[in-house]
């Protein structure tokens, strides 16, 4: 009886807390609804009031109440630019920039941990395993929780000193905005505190649903966080709810929901997701390379390889937000598409190019070497040098630049910008016909990878082959065919070529992965998986994942942000400084490395801490024991 | 280890292969001729001209 009362209370307790956190999250929503609103009836005027001023808002273009003051004019003073005998805007980069990185990491996690833990509860079997998986992943995000708020006091505290007036504007206009967004990571941080030091507490019966719900809870208060940070920099991209002047004209909605906001929350949700995955798999890598045990390194193996494919299923829908995103940029500024892909910024996307096809290389590399793991792999080791060759000529064609940097006695040598050979390699027909064979192979490498152990049982396991073989060669013939036919006909027939083609590449993933599983279902095994006897050459490529993903970001992040040019606020506030200019692509790319390197440097302590928290042993599988692995695979 | 599909004659396997082929050139064809019309555009623009 008195067991029944303590689960009761303990029912009544839990109830108590998720409602609190509904109520925390519903808060800043109620409050910040009156100064959402717009259109509440002004109070009577009186007599001697003056009357209400008007203006135009430079984006949707209606009329509003003037509320707020004009964009400052900022002059080269200390007044407006304190500085400290070096450059402020690059201490306001580190700063920003590690800030993202944590941000983005303990936005991502708890989405993973949430996925997993309800994997937890829906396959009683494999339970505890997801469990402690789920467990893992909420506590390296702990540690960097706290460094994420500590980061965000810096950039503040950066702005405040470095760039004073500006952000004097700029909070002015999202005042409301600021105070949801502290709200909110209050009721974020007490949410994560509890959902951590109350796992043990809550992992049985229906207070383990109340725990699974408390995660989705967190989820969407950090959606909502990141949301909001979104709208400060889609403001200063593609400023909206002021006039030209910069006068806020009381509509907080229109400040939030400008043209890029939305774009720019897709890009970044999916793109926190395939980062945090490859975080979490280097982490597993990590430990996976100082583990003692074979046990261990059977867990950490298999971490690696479920953050890995988490990651990587958000890293295929990106570039589509991506393309979203551009072309919403296009829509709002012509000028500003063509700075970013074909001007000042377009050797930086070169650069993005070379990462892109690292990434897919490492990806492919990691699924070869995970292989070795499985009896029965040897079948197909003799089309990996066949794999391995198109991905590197495809990689070589993806990052040919169409036109070079060069002197003029290069340039007379070689007979004008485009090399006569190479420089058919340059133009977007043979680059979409490249990233698509790219991808469409690494479809492949995941395909051989899910059979590698198995051999199909099902009676029309030759059709289905048969089938897969057609998909694939035909799938390979229409996207080179694409790609020679765009040299052929004219440049605005030719630009509609890249969707049949995606479309190749996506009917390949989805029409042969599905396909794929169906036909392992009841499969034959060679034999079990032994977890933990990969290389250590695979964990590495996941630690190559991590830092092509954290490098790329910072790039992008940098492409994004320097785009803006000498403009804090787009067309509405002017950057005075001494340093509105665009630095050069070299001086970024060091930038970048070295924020990379910053960030590896400090969340390997955040490893470190991870390990010596430790306390619950990993739930390990006996080496050559199977364990879970997401959907769809084996 | 013998795949049960493999009880299958190997001229039958080339048959079906073959099959295969014309059909996702087929399948591949008519993808390119919509996703070209979704966007107003002519796949077919070259042979006409």
């Amino acid at each position: 009886m008195a067991t029944v009362t303590k689960q009761a209370r303990k029912k009544i307790w839990a109830f108590l807390a998720l409602g609190t956190f509904v109520g925390l999250l519903l808060l800043p929503l109620f409050l910040s609804l009156p100064a959402g609103a717009g259109d509440t009836p002004a109070p009577a005027a009186s007599p001697d009031a003056k009357p209400v001023e008007k203006s135009r808002d430079v984006w949707y273009k209606t009329e509003g109440p003037v509320v707020g003051a004009p964009a400052p004019k900022t002059t080269d003073s200390p007044k407006d630019y304190p500085r400290y005998n070096f450059e402020s805007r690059v201490i306001l980069w580190v700063a920003l920039q590690q800030h993202l990185y944590y941000g983005s990491f303990v936005l991502a996690v708890p989405i993973f941990c949430m996925i997993v833990e309800y994997l937890g509860v829906i396959t009683k079997a494999l339970s505890r395993k997801y469990d402690q998986l789920a467990y893992d992943f909420v506590k390296i995000s702990l540690t960097a929780y706290s460094i994420t708020a500590l980061l965000g006091g810096i950039v503040i505290f950066t702005f405040l000193t470095l760039y004073p007036t500006f952000f004097g504007y700029l909070s002015s206009i999202f005042r409301p905005v600021m105070a949801t967004y502290a709200l909110l990571f209050i009721a974020e941080s007490g949410t994560l505190y509890i959902y951590y030091y109350a796992w043990d507490r809550m992992k049985e019966g229906f207070l383990k649903w109340i725990h699974v719900a408390m995660s989705v809870i967190l989820n969407v208060i950090g959606t909502v966080l990141m949301m909001l940070a979104n709208s400060w920099i889609a403001f200063m991209q593609s400023p909206a709810g002021v006039d030209a002047d910069g006068r806020y004209l009381g509509n907080v909605w229109h400040v939030i929901h400008t043209t890029l906001w939305n774009p720019i929350n897709v890009h970044r949700l999916l793109g926190n997701m395939a980062f945090g995955g490859g975080v979490v798999a280097a982490y597993a890598a990590y430990r996976f390379l100082t583990a003692k045990s074979d046990e261990e390194r059977a867990h950490y193996d298999w971490m690696g390889y479920v953050a890995m494919f988490i990651g990587i299923c958000f890293l295929i829908p990106l570039p589509f937000a991506g393309y979203w995103l551009m072309r919403e940029v296009y829509a709002y500024r012509q000028q500003m598409g063509i700075t970013l892909m074909g001007g000042l910024l377009a050797w930086l996307f070169i650069i993005q190019a070379v990462m892109i096809g690292a990434l897919f290389l490492t990806a492919n590399y990691y699924l070869w070497q995970g292989m070795d793991r499985m009896p029965g792999a040897e079948r197909f080791q003799k089309y990996i040098k066949y794999m391995v060759f198109v991905l590197i000529m495809c990689f070589i064609v993806w990052l040919t630049p169409h036109t070079m940097v060069m002197t003029p006695a290069e340039l007379k040598a070689m007979g004008g910008q485009q090399h006569p050979v190479l420089g058919n390699y340059g133009v977007m027909s043979a680059k979409n016909g490249a990233i698509n064979t790219i991808i469409t192979t690494t479809v492949l490498s995941f395909i051989i990878y899910q059979r590698a152990n198995k051999i199909p049982t099902v009676k029309w396991a030759p059709y289905g082959n048969a089938f897969l073989f057609g998909l694939f060669t035909m799938a390979y013939v229409n996207i080179i065919w694409l790609a020679i036919y765009g040299y052929y006909i004219p440049a605005n027939v030719r630009v509609g070529l890249s969707v049949p083609q995606v479309a190749s590449t996506l009917s390949c993933l989805f029409i042969g992965v599905i396909l794929n599983s169906i036909m392992l279902k009841g499969a034959k095994d060679v034999g079990p998986i032994v977890w933990g006897q990969i290389s250590v050459r695979g964990q590495y490529a996941l630690i190559m994942l991590a830092t092509s993903f954290t490098w790329m970001m910072g790039l992008m992040g940098y492409i994004r942000s320097s785009v803006r040019l000498f403009w804090h606020v787009n067309e509405i506030m002017r950057d005075n400084s001494p340093w509105a200019f665009t630095h050069t692509i070299g001086f970024g790319a060091n930038m970048i490395s070295f924020n990379v390197l910053f960030f590896w440097l400090t969340i390997l302590f955040v490893f470190w801490l991870g390990a010596l928290a430790s306390k619950k042993a990993p739930a390990t599988a006996p080496v050559g024991q199977k364990v879970p692995v997401p959907a769809g695979s084996h | 280890m013998a795949e049960k599909g493999s009880q299958v004659s190997t001229r039958m396997k080339i048959a079906i292969a073959v099959i295969s082929l014309i059909l996702a050139t087929g399948y591949f064809t008519f993808l390119d001729w919509g996703a070209m019309k979704i966007q107003g555009l002519d796949y077919f623009y070259m042979f006409r001209k």
